[in-house]
């Protein structure tokens, strides 16, 4: 979350774009868009869904340019604007797709090659199990364990309390640890 | 601490936001408590699980598309700025040139000011400016006399001693708010006020007639400190005339001791 190393700050990067200076957009998506990258990634489980969430991302970050207040950090802000932005893909998805049909897609991601090796099949294994959560625990899990965020930072992202944040990051793990065992099969974990 | 508590913060242990004291309390009860001891192995076992999953690199295709969104956007914008009003346009291209950075802002208003100095300097230097400010310089002055003049007329000692402050500040006081300020120091009420005009009077001492008008107003005052202020005032002056009134004053009776004194050293200076 630091930005302290830049020479000009997220923050006054984002109030040049809300006052029309929009080509310093670029710097902030140079700076962010990896990271919002693999937020989705592990949201989604899909590349080039995840892809296209970060484009649709820096739309509405350019949509919404002039109600940027400039009063908390860039990243809480964007986060934000992307966690809304999957909430709407999801929906959107909803109604297209049955659920089971939206787990089809995430197993059958892009880590499927026949020959994969033994940390490969972890890794779908992981992601899956990561996709069976429900959103509200995938969420918070991502945030803490992925963007290294503080829970407190998440509570304003997610606008709910620092209690409730903890407490579903506990819960989280417990029931990410049971799936995976399930998926698994094994009972080392 | 019981267990309940210990849970809670399992979250904060997980991403090492303990402080070393909760740090502690949780240790702690971990060596004694064995079902607390392996729920935290197990959800740490999973949190670093999750480590497994790399942190991954978007396609090219991401960046491309990026730019050329930003562009268009750009352009629209553009398109739309050209088509509003010149003014509206105007205000614009002051906003995108008006410095940000408190710095340059701090830079561009002293620059600004040093500008308008010099216009200032340079305006004032100028001959004929000076001369089309002499009507208003007189005017002010006239209006500055009147007020001191009202002042000193008000019944308040405060808006008195105002009116004795306003009219120090004139450079050519007039014959109409001198005869007033004598007045006053002839027959104020107040010592404090009188002994403001004594100072006050002391800056209008190259005026004509003043200082034989000063030594006159010597026998009119009865108060020990206005006499000594007065007495000061007229040795410093070196006034002629100032030797009969101080020789009068040491003859008048009901005269204070160390205002007598003070006559007769005056006296012996200006002898």
């Amino acid at each position: 979350m630091t930005t302290e190393n830049y020479p000009v700050t997220d923050n006054q990067l984002m109030q040049e774009v809300r006052d029309g200076r929009v080509e310093k957009l670029a710097v902030l998506f140079e700076r962010h868009h990896v990271r919002l990258y693999n937020f989705m990634l592990r949201l989604t489980g899909n590349a080039s869904v995840s892809e296209d969430l970060v484009q649709e991302v820096f739309c509405r970050i350019l949509k919404y340019r002039t109600t940027y207040k400039g009063t908390g950090t860039f990243p809480l802000w964007m986060f934000q604007i992307a966690r809304n932005t999957h909430i709407d893909y999801l929906r959107k998805k909803k109604a297209e797709l049955s659920l089971d049909e939206q787990w089809d897609e995430a197993a059958s991601g892009e880590l499927s090659p026949p020959e994969r090796t033994e940390r490969d099949l972890d890794i779908v294994l992981v992601q899956e199990a990561l996709a069976r959560l429900p959103l509200k625990k995938r969420e918070v899990l991502v945030l803490s364990r992925f963007q290294n965020l503080k829970y407190r930072e998440i509570a304003e992202i997610l606008d709910c309390h620092i209690g409730t944040v903890k407490a579903h990051v506990h819960r989280a793990i417990k029931d990410l640890r049971k799936i995976y065992l399930d998926l698994s099969g094994e009972a080392a974990l | 601490m019981n267990c309940r508590n210990i849970k809670t913060m399992f979250p904060d242990y997980l991403i090492g936001d303990l402080s070393q004291q909760e740090k502690l309390l949780v240790q702690n009860h971990l060596a004694d408590c064995t079902s607390c001891r392996s729920e935290l192995e197990s959800l740490s076992s999973v949190w670093t699980k999750l480590g497994v999953l790399p942190e991954e690199e978007p396609g090219e295709r991401l960046r491309a598309r990026f730019y050329s969104m930003l562009a268009a956007y750009k352009q629209g914008l553009e398109q739309e700025r050209a088509a509003r009003s010149w003014g509206h346009a105007f205000s614009l291209w002051l906003e995108r040139w008006w410095p940000r950075r408190p710095v340059v802002q701090l830079g561009t208003a002293l620059g600004l000011l040093a500008v308008g100095l010099a216009a200032g300097f340079w305006l004032r230097s100028a001959p004929n400016a000076a001369a089309d400010m002499l009507p208003l310089r007189q005017e002010m002055q006239d209006m500055r006399a009147t007020l001191a003049m009202s002042l000193l007329d008000n019944s308040s000692a405060s808006e008195r001693l105002r009116g004795v402050n306003l009219s120090v500040r004139m450079d050519q006081p007039d014959e109409r708010l001198l005869d007033s300020l004598l007045q006053t120091l002839d027959s104020d009420p107040s010592s404090n006020v009188r002994l403001a005009v004594v100072d006050a009077l002391y800056l209008f001492r190259d005026h004509a007639g003043m200082r034989r008008r000063l030594s006159e107003s010597l026998s009119r005052q009865t108060n020990p400190l206005v006499q000594v202020a007065l007495i000061d005032l007229i040795v410093n002056l070196r006034e002629r005339q100032a030797a009969d009134a101080l020789k009068a004053l040491i003859e008048s009776d009901r005269l204070a001791p160390e205002v007598k004194l003070r006559a007769q050293q005056g006296l012996e200076t200006l002898l």
